[in-house]
Protein backbone atom coordinates (compact mmCIF):
# COMPACT_ATOMS: atom_id res chain seq x y z
CA UNK A 1 0.00 0.00 0.00
CA UNK A 2 1.52 3.50 -1.18
CA UNK A 3 1.59 6.31 1.59
CA UNK A 4 -0.76 8.17 -0.50
CA UNK A 5 -3.47 5.77 0.41
CA UNK A 6 -2.76 5.84 4.12
CA UNK A 7 -3.99 9.23 6.50
CA UNK A 8 -2.25 10.04 9.14
CA UNK A 9 -4.92 10.54 12.12
CA UNK A 10 -4.09 13.65 13.85
CA UNK A 11 -2.48 14.21 17.35
CA UNK A 12 -2.45 10.00 17.56
CA UNK A 13 0.03 9.31 15.20
CA UNK A 14 -2.31 6.29 13.86
CA UNK A 15 -2.07 5.28 10.41
CA UNK A 16 -5.12 4.48 8.99
CA UNK A 17 -7.01 3.37 6.05
CA UNK A 18 -8.75 5.65 3.59
CA UNK A 19 -12.28 4.26 3.33
CA UNK A 20 -12.71 2.26 0.22
CA UNK A 21 -16.18 3.74 -0.35
CA UNK A 22 -14.77 7.11 0.17
CA UNK A 23 -17.59 8.34 2.14
CA UNK A 24 -17.13 9.82 5.81
CA UNK A 25 -17.43 6.73 9.14
CA UNK A 26 -21.31 8.63 10.12
CA UNK A 27 -22.55 8.28 6.38
CA UNK A 28 -20.94 4.15 6.41
CA UNK A 29 -22.60 3.91 10.01
CA UNK A 30 -25.96 5.13 8.28
CA UNK A 31 -25.90 2.82 5.79
CA UNK A 32 -25.01 -0.47 7.81
CA UNK A 33 -28.04 0.66 10.45
CA UNK A 34 -30.14 1.05 6.80
CA UNK A 35 -29.29 -2.34 5.74
CA UNK A 36 -30.51 -4.08 9.36
CA UNK A 37 -33.32 -1.68 9.32
CA UNK A 38 -34.98 -2.73 6.44
CA UNK A 39 -34.41 -6.04 6.95
CA UNK A 40 -36.03 -5.33 10.34
CA UNK A 41 -38.79 -3.94 8.30
CA UNK A 42 -38.84 -6.89 5.75
CA UNK A 43 -39.01 -9.33 8.56
CA UNK A 44 -42.25 -7.39 9.63
CA UNK A 45 -43.52 -7.59 6.59
CA UNK A 46 -43.06 -11.01 5.96
CA UNK A 47 -44.76 -11.72 9.20
CA UNK A 48 -47.71 -9.69 8.07
CA UNK A 49 -47.44 -11.96 4.34
CA UNK A 50 -47.37 -15.20 6.45
CA UNK A 51 -49.97 -14.75 9.02
CA UNK A 52 -52.83 -13.09 5.81
CA UNK A 53 -51.51 -15.81 3.51
CA UNK A 54 -52.38 -18.43 6.84
CA UNK A 55 -55.46 -17.05 7.12
CA UNK A 56 -58.77 -17.88 5.05
CA UNK A 57 -60.65 -14.61 6.16
CA UNK A 58 -58.70 -11.89 6.85
CA UNK A 59 -61.14 -9.64 5.37
CA UNK A 60 -60.39 -5.75 4.17
CA UNK A 61 -61.51 -3.28 6.78
CA UNK A 62 -60.32 -0.41 4.86
CA UNK A 63 -62.89 2.19 3.34
CA UNK A 64 -62.10 4.85 0.11
CA UNK A 65 -61.39 7.48 3.44
CA UNK A 66 -58.65 5.65 4.92
CA UNK A 67 -57.36 4.86 1.66
CA UNK A 68 -57.69 8.88 1.10
CA UNK A 69 -55.65 9.65 4.37
CA UNK A 70 -53.08 7.31 3.40
CA UNK A 71 -52.56 9.53 0.15
CA UNK A 72 -52.35 11.98 1.78
CA UNK A 73 -49.72 10.81 4.42
CA UNK A 74 -47.95 9.48 1.28
CA UNK A 75 -47.75 13.09 0.07
CA UNK A 76 -46.66 14.63 3.27
CA UNK A 77 -44.12 12.72 3.49
CA UNK A 78 -42.48 12.55 -0.35
CA UNK A 79 -42.72 16.20 0.45
CA UNK A 80 -40.40 15.93 3.47
CA UNK A 81 -38.36 14.07 1.58
CA UNK A 82 -37.93 16.98 -1.36
CA UNK A 83 -37.67 19.54 1.61
CA UNK A 84 -34.66 17.77 3.51
CA UNK A 85 -33.02 17.30 -0.23
CA UNK A 86 -33.45 21.24 -0.09
CA UNK A 87 -32.26 21.30 3.67
CA UNK A 88 -29.13 19.23 2.70
CA UNK A 89 -28.26 21.74 -0.17
CA UNK A 90 -28.69 24.75 1.57
CA UNK A 91 -26.49 23.16 4.45
CA UNK A 92 -23.48 22.60 1.53
CA UNK A 93 -23.54 26.17 0.51
CA UNK A 94 -23.27 27.46 3.95
CA UNK A 95 -27.07 28.75 3.86
CA UNK A 96 -27.43 28.76 7.64
CA UNK A 97 -31.13 30.51 7.45
CA UNK A 98 -32.18 28.91 4.76
CA UNK A 99 -30.98 25.22 5.86
CA UNK A 100 -33.22 25.82 9.38
CA UNK A 101 -36.17 26.99 7.67
CA UNK A 102 -36.04 23.74 5.10
CA UNK A 103 -35.36 21.50 8.26
CA UNK A 104 -38.03 23.02 10.46
CA UNK A 105 -40.49 22.51 7.54
CA UNK A 106 -39.49 18.79 7.00
CA UNK A 107 -40.31 18.40 10.95
CA UNK A 108 -43.42 19.90 10.47
CA UNK A 109 -44.72 17.35 7.38
CA UNK A 110 -43.28 14.78 9.78
CA UNK A 111 -45.58 15.99 12.91
CA UNK A 112 -48.88 15.99 10.47
CA UNK A 113 -47.66 12.52 9.09
CA UNK A 114 -47.24 11.21 12.62
CA UNK A 115 -51.08 13.39 13.20
CA UNK A 116 -52.79 11.81 10.34
CA UNK A 117 -51.03 8.31 11.32
CA UNK A 118 -52.28 8.62 15.25
CA UNK A 119 -56.22 9.69 13.92
CA UNK A 120 -56.16 6.90 11.97
CA UNK A 121 -55.02 4.81 14.84
CA UNK A 122 -57.89 6.37 16.95
CA UNK A 123 -60.46 5.94 14.56
CA UNK A 124 -59.80 1.79 14.26
CA UNK A 125 -59.48 1.80 18.23
CA UNK A 126 -63.00 3.81 18.49
CA UNK A 127 -64.72 0.78 15.68
CA UNK A 128 -62.79 -1.53 18.11
CA UNK A 129 -60.01 -2.96 16.34
CA UNK A 130 -57.09 -3.87 18.78
CA UNK A 131 -53.90 -6.03 18.59
CA UNK A 132 -55.44 -9.36 18.92
CA UNK A 133 -59.14 -8.53 18.65
CA UNK A 134 -60.74 -7.95 14.87
CA UNK A 135 -64.57 -5.82 15.46
CA UNK A 136 -65.22 -7.36 11.54
CA UNK A 137 -65.16 -11.24 13.05
CA UNK A 138 -62.49 -12.03 10.76
CA UNK A 139 -58.84 -12.95 11.24
CA UNK A 140 -57.92 -11.47 14.37
CA UNK A 141 -54.24 -11.10 13.40
CA UNK A 142 -55.04 -7.84 11.30
CA UNK A 143 -55.10 -5.38 14.42
CA UNK A 144 -51.30 -7.80 15.65
CA UNK A 145 -49.76 -6.97 12.18
CA UNK A 146 -51.04 -3.59 11.37
CA UNK A 147 -50.58 -1.79 14.43
CA UNK A 148 -46.83 -3.26 14.71
CA UNK A 149 -45.52 -2.64 11.32
CA UNK A 150 -47.28 0.76 11.20
CA UNK A 151 -46.13 1.69 14.78
CA UNK A 152 -42.85 0.69 13.42
CA UNK A 153 -42.63 3.13 11.04
CA UNK A 154 -44.27 6.02 12.74
CA UNK A 155 -41.58 4.93 15.81
CA UNK A 156 -39.06 5.73 13.15
CA UNK A 157 -40.96 9.05 11.97
CA UNK A 158 -41.09 10.57 15.53
CA UNK A 159 -37.76 9.49 15.79
CA UNK A 160 -36.71 11.17 12.68
CA UNK A 161 -38.65 14.35 13.91
CA UNK A 162 -36.82 14.23 16.94
CA UNK A 163 -33.48 14.25 15.73
CA UNK A 164 -33.55 16.51 13.13
CA UNK A 165 -34.22 18.78 15.72
CA UNK A 166 -30.90 17.91 17.45
CA UNK A 167 -29.44 18.14 14.09
CA UNK A 168 -30.99 21.55 13.26
CA UNK A 169 -30.37 22.86 16.90
CA UNK A 170 -26.56 21.47 16.49
CA UNK A 171 -26.22 22.56 13.04
CA UNK A 172 -27.21 26.65 14.03
CA UNK A 173 -24.89 26.52 17.26
CA UNK A 174 -22.55 25.42 14.84
CA UNK A 175 -21.56 21.69 16.24
CA UNK A 176 -22.81 20.38 13.39
CA UNK A 177 -21.83 20.48 9.90
CA UNK A 178 -23.47 20.19 6.56
CA UNK A 179 -22.57 16.34 6.63
CA UNK A 180 -24.38 15.47 9.59
CA UNK A 181 -27.27 16.94 8.42
CA UNK A 182 -27.02 14.76 5.24
CA UNK A 183 -26.45 11.77 7.40
CA UNK A 184 -29.56 12.14 8.79
CA UNK A 185 -31.53 13.00 5.15
CA UNK A 186 -30.33 9.58 4.30
CA UNK A 187 -32.12 8.07 7.62
CA UNK A 188 -34.95 10.47 6.38
CA UNK A 189 -35.54 9.09 2.95
CA UNK A 190 -35.29 5.97 4.30
CA UNK A 191 -37.71 6.25 6.41
CA UNK A 192 -40.12 7.17 3.41
CA UNK A 193 -39.12 4.51 0.85
CA UNK A 194 -40.31 2.28 3.72
CA UNK A 195 -43.49 3.72 3.63
CA UNK A 196 -43.81 3.10 0.17
CA UNK A 197 -43.86 -0.04 1.07
CA UNK A 198 -45.99 -0.33 4.17
CA UNK A 199 -48.88 1.97 2.50
CA UNK A 200 -49.58 -0.63 -0.58
CA UNK A 201 -49.18 -3.60 1.80
CA UNK A 202 -51.22 -2.42 4.56
CA UNK A 203 -53.35 -0.17 3.10
CA UNK A 204 -54.40 -1.25 -0.55
CA UNK A 205 -54.16 -4.66 -0.26
CA UNK A 206 -56.75 -4.44 2.40
CA UNK A 207 -58.96 -1.87 0.58
CA UNK A 208 -62.70 -2.83 0.34
CA UNK B 1 -20.01 12.55 -2.51
CA UNK B 2 -19.26 14.84 -5.73
CA UNK B 3 -21.94 17.46 -5.41
CA UNK B 4 -21.16 18.93 -8.96
CA UNK B 5 -22.83 15.53 -10.47
CA UNK B 6 -26.12 16.11 -8.69
CA UNK B 7 -29.34 17.23 -10.00
CA UNK B 8 -30.77 20.46 -9.23
CA UNK B 9 -33.61 20.90 -6.92
CA UNK B 10 -35.86 21.24 -9.56
CA UNK B 11 -35.36 17.07 -10.89
CA UNK B 12 -35.53 16.49 -6.92
CA UNK B 13 -38.93 17.70 -7.51
CA UNK B 14 -39.47 15.97 -10.73
CA UNK B 15 -38.46 13.02 -8.80
CA UNK B 16 -40.45 13.10 -5.93
CA UNK B 17 -43.46 14.44 -8.53
CA UNK B 18 -43.18 11.08 -10.20
CA UNK B 19 -43.14 9.10 -7.14
CA UNK B 20 -46.32 10.70 -5.85
CA UNK B 21 -47.72 9.85 -9.65
CA UNK B 22 -46.82 5.92 -9.07
CA UNK B 23 -48.47 5.97 -5.80
CA UNK B 24 -51.80 7.52 -7.84
CA UNK B 25 -51.15 4.51 -10.04
CA UNK B 26 -51.49 2.41 -7.44
CA UNK B 27 -54.28 3.68 -5.85
CA UNK B 28 -56.35 3.42 -9.35
CA UNK B 29 -54.87 -0.32 -9.85
CA UNK B 30 -56.43 -1.29 -5.72
CA UNK B 31 -59.95 -0.08 -6.98
CA UNK B 32 -59.60 -2.18 -10.94
CA UNK B 33 -60.57 -5.61 -8.66
CA UNK B 34 -57.61 -7.15 -9.81
CA UNK B 35 -57.22 -10.86 -8.65
CA UNK B 36 -55.14 -10.36 -4.52
CA UNK B 37 -52.11 -11.83 -6.63
CA UNK B 38 -52.09 -10.24 -9.59
CA UNK B 39 -52.74 -6.54 -7.20
CA UNK B 40 -50.34 -7.78 -5.14
CA UNK B 41 -47.48 -8.11 -7.75
CA UNK B 42 -48.10 -5.32 -9.61
CA UNK B 43 -47.85 -2.87 -6.24
CA UNK B 44 -44.78 -4.84 -5.18
CA UNK B 45 -43.28 -3.92 -8.69
CA UNK B 46 -44.55 -0.28 -8.54
CA UNK B 47 -42.83 -0.22 -4.75
CA UNK B 48 -39.47 -1.62 -6.14
CA UNK B 49 -39.57 0.95 -8.51
CA UNK B 50 -40.04 3.46 -6.07
CA UNK B 51 -37.42 2.31 -3.62
CA UNK B 52 -34.78 1.71 -6.44
CA UNK B 53 -35.64 5.74 -7.53
CA UNK B 54 -35.63 7.01 -4.15
CA UNK B 55 -32.44 4.63 -3.26
CA UNK B 56 -30.57 5.91 -6.04
CA UNK B 57 -31.77 9.94 -6.54
CA UNK B 58 -32.91 10.81 -2.83
CA UNK B 59 -30.14 9.14 -1.13
CA UNK B 60 -27.95 10.06 -3.73
CA UNK B 61 -26.16 6.39 -4.07
CA UNK B 62 -25.97 7.11 -8.02
CA UNK B 63 -23.25 9.79 -7.10
CA UNK B 64 -21.47 7.50 -4.75
CA UNK B 65 -18.45 5.39 -4.93
CA UNK B 66 -20.21 1.90 -6.93
CA UNK B 67 -18.49 0.02 -4.38
CA UNK B 68 -21.14 0.98 -1.96
CA UNK B 69 -24.21 0.08 -3.75
CA UNK B 70 -22.42 -3.15 -4.90
CA UNK B 71 -21.44 -4.00 -0.88
CA UNK B 72 -24.88 -3.04 0.45
CA UNK B 73 -27.44 -4.17 -2.21
CA UNK B 74 -26.88 -7.97 -3.61
CA UNK B 75 -26.34 -8.81 0.31
CA UNK B 76 -29.60 -7.00 1.62
CA UNK B 77 -31.71 -8.50 -1.62
CA UNK B 78 -30.23 -11.74 -0.88
CA UNK B 79 -31.29 -11.77 2.96
CA UNK B 80 -34.99 -10.61 1.25
CA UNK B 81 -35.41 -13.72 -0.98
CA UNK B 82 -34.28 -16.02 1.85
CA UNK B 83 -37.12 -14.66 4.13
CA UNK B 84 -39.23 -16.27 1.13
CA UNK B 85 -38.75 -19.12 3.49
CA UNK B 86 -41.83 -18.75 4.85
CA UNK B 87 -44.49 -19.24 2.21
CA UNK B 88 -44.68 -23.19 2.15
CA UNK B 89 -45.95 -23.14 5.87
CA UNK B 90 -48.53 -20.37 5.29
CA UNK B 91 -49.98 -22.44 2.68
CA UNK B 92 -49.94 -25.07 4.96
CA UNK B 93 -51.46 -22.88 7.18
CA UNK B 94 -54.23 -21.78 4.82
CA UNK B 95 -54.95 -25.49 4.13
CA UNK B 96 -54.69 -26.39 7.65
CA UNK B 97 -57.87 -23.81 8.82
CA UNK B 98 -59.84 -24.69 5.76
CA UNK B 99 -59.89 -28.32 7.22
CA UNK B 100 -57.90 -29.66 4.13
Amino acid sequence: MSESELTMATGHEVLMEASPYAIEKKKLGMWIFIVSDACTFATFLFGYGYMRVGSHNWGRPFEFSSILNGIVMTFVLLSSSLTMLAAVRATQTGQKASASKWLGLTMLLGTVFAILHLREWLKMIGEGWRLFYNPMGGAAQFGATFFSVTGLHLTHVVSGVIALGFIARGYNQGRYNASHVETAGLYWHFVDLVWMFVFPLMYLMNAR
Amino acid sequence: MSSNQEPGMASYAGIVIGLMIIVVIEVILTYQHLPVRTLLFSLLCLSCVEAFVGIMYLMHVKYESPLLFWTVFPATIFVLVLLNYVWPDAYRMARMSLGK
